[in-house]
């Protein structure tokens, strides 16, 4: 185990260079840009004496190099926007300070979460039961109306636009049937019993075409492994069926089922943009599209560096488990 | 250096990284540790071993398929050792390789006509239709065969392809690399005809890596043994084969099961396995199963010396003589 | 081994042998394939009696190993399986599949050929082989694992308790074969099928495994049925021999009946085939023209007819009759399936 906490070591060290770099070329991509986020804070009538004003203010008559050094200090020792009364303070961990809305990035990303980790964490759990359930069944029924039925459900699932089946779920079971609430968020804090009946139908659309992936990663897993002779041998042991497929068939299928569940789930935290828009839903993807649209680029910078660590960090806990999971993993 | 010595290896290493999880360290399996190795015109040489030997290894790097870690690769008495890309098809035309599985070997998408052709085009000749007949015809097939697909034959008539293919540039040396561990004893015993007839008729050279000592017995007139990357004895096959004089070729014979019922035969059975080629034993590297070994056996590893005077030879500081043949070995053990 | 000398109502068998501890009788296997029915074996009888070692020896689509796993019931869904399969005196053909299960791996165990892949990577050996005796044991998991540590112990795995923990891939190739024996026998089968056992091993290797069965089979009086290839495994180890050729018989009897007085021309033309490490060289190997047919393609007369060096020498009746076991000089049962009443002139 000393081995695997170096490994760990060695990799977060690497993931802190990762996010340098990373957040170096978004800067460098937004200040290449020709629009003024001054220019947008300083309204109309715009005087240039205001928009030198506002420039100086956001710090954006700084070369591309301090802005970015200025970011870096944030982090640690946090900024401190203008001076006197008009003084606008972040606090460390400070990631930027949107201007258009007037908050820290870090509180803006802090406040959205709960929104996107309940709509990927809910979404994933139903996904991952019904990808490999299906799957699984598929396999065990190849040829059959089952698998010829999970088989043509993920087709749809995969070949479906999630905005498409979002519209339609809201559509149908929304207005037409008056079931579910249309959009909304509730907090899991203030009505559990709201918080899911709000989500249920992002929910089962994020479930519905991720599923699909999971459907047909099983279903061809479990046909590979039930091929393989250690089952056979399991069956000349005296297993029955079921403990065939559940202790020895199955075993197999969850190395590379977890392997892109974690990076799935990583990459969905980072925000599911469609999603979000859809269900008129607060998070961290309606964040991110809306910072873009007014060239926030403080915001645009916290959220793509967060959604990276996300999925750097999936990588990680992916490559951790799958030693654990795996016990040839590790030796030559 | 007479021009009748078609390989020459001189003191060949080949070790290979190896790569584990990240988070574990690396180490190198040393497959070839030290091998001296001569072919000369006319010669068929078995070389064998038990898996981890390191006689496939060194198999590749005699045909220059593989990069030696050290040493010298000479073939038709010319260094080549460090000749790469083009410059290596000369080389190519006087050794050639024969793969021990042709179902892998050969493209499933070409007709046997676009295989043969293909070892001619990359010396740079357009081979006649005339040409590709007869080269099927030394491998006992016809010019139906040439338009078909590799699926379309079995395992021992694949094996003929792979062999037409290596005969296509009319090289002085084959290297064929376990050529009928894949085939069944039937079509086995086929190939091993073929092979023989072609070294009569074409002047062919050798050499036959293998793992069932039964098969060399048949071809080969000169044995090498191979144990943990080294040669551990050689000599003429019919001397090493009725006399060996190392405990491992000793053992090796001895656990040939042999298709005789109710035959007496004093077997040596070996314990334990072959240690890893990452961290093999100091010394002689058959020692920690070898029934003779002593304390002088973990110090310095022994050279190939010759036995009698001839041209077999042996590493090993107590080699058995005929006398000891007679009997088995005093302090036989039994897993 | 419970005595069966109470069910023995007569029957003769082979060299006065106790009665067989498995009967296999007309056994015919076809599988259902899209192109139609594709018959694997085609009607092959054989027995085997406690502490007897038989073996089945054959070349690739010989039906060898299918008749194996349709005698473990262990065939896909698209295999029909007929014939009788009498495991002391009862039949396991038409059992359930829980009956069947109960059978499996406590009365008939298997042995692979690939130790690597026959034992699933996930689990430590030592919970795979406790997973096989607690399948047919009431017990905890812990005396599971007790047991199987002992088995591990008795087939020659070193500081077993400490190795239980291990993961196959831990394990040599020798090792790994000896943990699926062990996985086998921790049952105390009353049959081992061993379906090439050896194939994957070293010589030195294959030698040590060999000896394992062979003392395994002393202690325990285990039937052994052994499939192989292999004519020098099989000359040392059984007892009894069939020869298998595309789904059928070719001719059967003792060890010494086969190795000495081979009647069929292909038993003459496999050993023939085979070179010698104990013999200087021959100037050329016997050969068996073409190659083993695949399973169905040949419908009438002697599936061996094709290939067969003496067919001139009986005409018309090779090609058009399919030729019956028939008594042969031996040692009591030897029989061969051939119309050359003669033994054939060895051509080597």
């Amino acid at each position: 185990m000393p081995d695997l906490l170096w490994f760990v070591l060695r990799r977060l060290f690497a993931t802190v260079l990762v996010m340098l770099a990373l957040s170096l070329a978004v800067y460098l991509i937004f200040y290449a840009l020709p629009a003024d986020p001054a220019r947008l804070a300083c309204g109309k009538p715009c005087t240039p004496d205001r928009l030198e004003q506002a420039r100086h203010f956001m710090q954006l008559d700084q070369s591309v190099i301090q802005q970015y050094l200025a970011f870096l200090k944030g982090i640690f020792a946090g900024r401190t926007f203008g001076e006197g009364a008009a003084a606008v303070q972040c606090n460390a961990p400070c990631f930027g300070y949107s201007f258009p809305l007037a908050r820290p990035v870090t509180t803006l990303i802090v406040d959205r979460l709960p929104v996107t980790l309940s709509i990927a964490i809910g979404a994933a759990v139903l996904w991952l039961l019904l990808g490999v359930t299906l799957g699984v069944g598929a396999a065990l029924k190849r040829g059959k109306l089952f698998d010829r039925l999970a088989v043509g459900f993920a087709l749809i699932g995969i070949a479906t636009p999630s905005f498409l089946l979002g519209l339609l779920a809201i559509l149908v079971f929304g207005f037409w049937l008056n079931m579910v609430p249309v959009n909304g968020y509730v907090p899991l804090t203030e009505s559990p019993v709201d918080w899911a009946w709000h989500l249920i139908t992002p929910w089962l659309v994020l479930a519905t075409i991720q599923a699909a992936a999971y459907i047909r990663l099983t279903r061809a897993q479990m046909l590979e492994e039930m091929n393989l002779d250690h089952i056979t041998t399991a069956r000349a042991k005296g297993a029955g069926e079921r403990r065939v497929v559940a202790v020895h068939g199955l075993r197999g299928v969850l190395v590379p089922i977890v392997t892109i569940f974690g990076l799935d789930l990583g990459a969905l935290l980072g925000g599911a943009i469609l999603t979000e828009k859809v269900f008129s839903m607060q998070g961290l993807g309606e964040l991110l599209i809306s910072a873009v649209g007014q060239l926030d680029v403080a915001v645009v910078v916290g959220v793509t560096l967060f959604s990276a660590f996300l999925v750097i960090l999936a990588n990680l806990v992916v490559d951790v488990v799958h030693g654990v999971l795996d016990p040839r993993v590790g030796h030559a | 250096m007479s021009t009748d010595e078609l390989l020459h290896l001189k003191d060949v290493k080949k070790y290979f990284g190896l790569r584990g999880a990240p988070w574990r360290k690396a180490g190198a399996v040393k497959a070839v540790d030290g091998v001296n190795f001569v072919v000369r015109r006319g010669e068929t040489v078995g070389l064998v071993g038990e898996s981890g030997s390191g006689k496939s290894t060194l198999a590749r790097v005699a045909t220059r398929l593989l990069d030696p870690t050290a040493g010298t690769v000479e073939i038709g008495g010319q260094d080549v050792t460090r000749v790469r890309g083009r410059k290596l098809r000369p080389v190519r035309r006087k050794i050639q390789m024969v793969f021990q599985d042709p179902q892998a070997s050969l493209n499933p998408r070409q007709s046997v006509g676009t295989i043969l052709t293909t070892p001619f085009r990359a010396q740079g000749i357009r081979p006649t239709r005339a040409q590709l007949v007869e080269l099927l015809r030394q491998v006992g097939l016809s010019e139906e065969h040439l338009e078909r697909y590799p699926h379309e034959f079995s395992g021992g008539q694949r094996q003929r392809i792979g062999i037409a293919r290596a005969l296509a540039v009319k090289p002085d040396l084959l290297v064929c690399d376990e050529p009928v561990s894949a085939l069944d004893v039937s079509v086995q015993a086929q190939v091993l005809n073929l092979l023989a007839d072609l070294r009569d008729d074409l002047g062919l050279s050798y050499v036959l890596v293998a793992h069932d000592l039964a098969v060399v017995r048949q071809v080969a007139n000169r044995l090498a043994v191979m144990y943990l990357g080294t040669i551990v004895e050689e000599g003429p096959a019919a001397e090493v084969y009725s006399a060996p004089a190392h405990p491992y070729t000793r053992a090796l014979l001895s656990a040939v099961p042999v298709p005789e019922p109710g035959a007496k035969r004093d077997r040596i059975v070996l314990t334990g396995d072959v240690p890893t080629p990452i961290d093999p034993p100091s010394g002689c590297p058959f020692r920690t199963r070898c029934y003779k070994a002593e304390d002088v056996c973990a110090t310095v590893r022994p050279v190939l010396e010759p036995v009698a005077g001839g041209e077999h030879r042996v590493a090993c500081y107590f080699p058995e003589s005929p006398a000891d043949l007679s009997s088995p070995p005093l302090s036989e053990r039994t897993p | 081994m419970p005595d069966q000398t109470a069910n023995n109502q007569g029957a003769t068998h082979y060299n006065g042998s106790p009665r067989p501890v498995l009967e296999v009788a007309d056994l015919h296997v076809t599988f259902k394939t899209e192109g139609g029915l594709v018959p694997a074996v085609s009607g092959i009888d054989f027995s085997v009696a406690p502490g007897k070692t038989l073996a089945i020896v054959g070349e690739s689509g010989s039906g060898k190993s299918v008749s194996s796993a349709a005698v473990m019931g262990l065939l896909p869904p698209n295999a029909e399986v007929t014939g009788e399969v009498l495991l002391d005196g009862r039949e396991l053909i038409g059992l359930s599949s829980e009956e069947l299960r109960r059978i499996r791996g406590n009365d008939i165990a298997l042995v692979f050929q690939d130790a690597l892949s026959a034992l699933n990577p996930y689990y430590s050996v030592g919970w795979q082989v406790a997973e096989a005796y607690r399948l047919h044991h009431d017990v905890s998991k812990k005396e599971a694992l007790k047991r199987a540590v002992r088995m591990l112990d008795l087939v020659g795995i070193p500081s077993a308790e400490q190795r239980a923990k291990a993961y196959p891939h831990e394990f040599s190739g020798g090792m790994r074969q000896r943990v699926v024996i062990a996985m086998a026998l921790v049952n105390d089968p009353k049959v081992l099928i061993a379906d090439e056992p050896t194939t994957a091993l070293d010589v030195t290797v294959q030698a040590q495994i060999m000896r394992l069965l062979e003392d395994v089979q002393a202690e325990f009086g285990t039937a052994l049925v052994l499939i192989s290839h292999d004519l020098g495994v099989v000359a040392e180890v059984a007892d009894d021999v069939l020869v298998m050729y595309a789904g059928r018989a070719a001719e059967r009897g003792s060890v010494k009946d086969l190795f000495h007085r081979a009647a069929h021309p292909y038993s003459l033309g496999l050993l023939g085939a085979m070179p010698r490490v104990d013999l200087p060289p021959r100037p050329r190997l016997a050969t068996i023209p073409g190659s083993p047919p695949s399973p169905g393609s040949i419908t009438t007369g002697c599936p061996f007819q094709p290939r067969c060096a003496y067919a001139h020498l009986v005409g018309e009746r090779c090609i058009t009759e399919r030729p019956e076991l028939t008594p042969r000089p031996g040692e009591g049962y030897h029989e061969a399936a051939c119309h050359l009443g003669r033994r054939p002139e060895v051509m080597l």
